[in-house]
């Protein structure tokens, strides 16, 4: 009975950790978003918005990655 | 007025229709997938340990460091390809150096449009670290990596089955208790180890430190270790001496972050495409893995790009912002 609770809470915890990708999502969508902007105003700049674009993504990417690496600790690790 | 040609079927659709048959047969009669054994740390392939340090402790044969001496040898032979090439005299590229041409003049020139006149020394962190980055993760695409391995026993395991000689399968049919078998990779991708990962982050972190160093001379460590406004400006002084004791907690902060963040995106990957082709494993492993590669490129990038940033800005002291 103690393993299988455990297990439960394993399973909450790996689940709850995973709300704070929201906020990446909701990032990401506002960084496509004034890239976008850009590149609509002035479309000569495409190739150095995309650079600085895909590196702002990979940022924002990175905290929704840190709430994975937390619930993969839960399920697995501890 | 440009006319639009008409569409056709290219000639790859053959290709693409032989391999998803060939996945099928292989599925059907050769090796089933089964759910993967997922774990955190990397995998030990020998299960007694290598050598036993005094203090530290024991080093196993672990997983990822065959690919790592894997990943060593694909970067020596690249340079020595692109060094004999070079040797012939002709300036003008062909086949694998005017790649590498390609890559080093790009990163270069993105470093000279951040660094200015410390260029040559911060071009070759930049650079080694996005050519290893990139090199570990896209050797994951190789046939055979992370599938083929050696069988342990394990208590939730699976049944094996006997093909030829040494070679044994695993089949998805779950064993009795204590009975089972669980496949042991010999192969995996270097930068699911925390080790590696960690490793890159703390040598970036005090490379930055250093390179500080070299171009401001010890006035860099000011930048931690504020006082010189505390006396001269009563109230903000102070403050002054906290945002420079919270710069020394924001560098751990960027170890970490380091760390996580290249880790994160490759374990999850591996984990996904495991997942994933033992769910529907006739073709969406193969659009997982696509987008695992662009994943893993953009990773390098940023990994070197944030060094490279690191490093500028540690070039840049406190006074010279009020330049701009």
């Amino acid at each position: 009975m103690d393993g299988e609770l455990i297990q439960a809470g394993k399973f909450i915890g790996a689940g709850l950790s995973m709300i704070g990708a929201a906020g990446a999502g909701v990032g990401i969508g506002l960084l496509v978003q004034g890239a976008l902007n850009g590149m609509a105003r002035n479309p000569d700049a495409y190739g150095n918005l995309l650079t600085t674009m895909i590196l702002g993504i990979a940022f924002a990417e990175a905290i929704a990655i840190y709430c994975l690496v937390v619930s993969f600790m839960m399920l697995f690790v501890l | 007025m440009e006319e639009t040609r008409k569409w056709k079927w290219g000639k790859y659709r053959w290709w693409v229709l032989g391999l998803l048959i060939l996945t099928w047969v292989s599925i059907t009669f050769i090796a089933t997938p089964i759910q993967p054994h997922i774990q955190v740390a990397p995998e030990r392939i020998l299960l007694e340990p290598l050598i036993t340090l005094p203090i530290i402790g024991d080093f196993y044969l672990v997983n990822t460091l065959p690919t790592l001496i894997l990943v060593d040898i694909i970067i020596i032979l690249m340079a020595l390809a692109v060094k004999k090439a070079l040797q012939g005299g002709n300036l003008i590229p062909k086949g694998i150096t005017s790649m590498v041409e390609m890559l080093v003049e790009v990163l270069y020139n993105m470093t000279e449009t951040s660094a200015g006149k410390y260029t040559k020394k911060i071009f070759p962190w930049f650079a080694s670290i996005f050519i290893l980055v990139i090199v570990a993760n896209f050797t994951k695409i190789l046939p055979g990596f992370e599938t083929i391995g050696v069988l342990h026993h394990y208590e939730h395991g699976y049944e094996s089955q006997y093909l030829a000689g040494n070679w044994y399968n695993i089949i998805p049919v779950e064993a009795h208790r204590g009975a089972g078998y669980i496949l042991t990779p010999f192969l995996r991708g270097v930068s699911t180890d925390l080790n590696f990962t960690l490793a890159l982050a703390l040598i970036a972190v005090f490379m930055t430190q250093v390179v500080g160093v070299q171009t401001q001379g010890l006035g860099y460590f000011t930048k931690f270790l504020n006082v010189k406004t505390i006396f001269s400006k009563p109230g903000l002084g102070f403050i002054d001496f906290l945002v420079g004791f919270l710069e020394l907690i924001s560098e751990l902060a960027k170890v970490l972050s380091f760390t996580f963040r290249l880790f994160g995106v490759m374990f999850s990957g591996t984990v996904l495409v495991a997942l994933m082709g033992s769910m529907l494993p006739i073709f969406a492993p193969a659009g997982i893995f696509l987008f695992e590669l662009f994943m893993g490129a953009i990773q390098a990038f940023v990994f070197g790009m944030l060094t490279m940033v690191f490093m500028v800005q540690a070039t840049q002291g406190h006074g010279e912002q009020a330049d701009h």
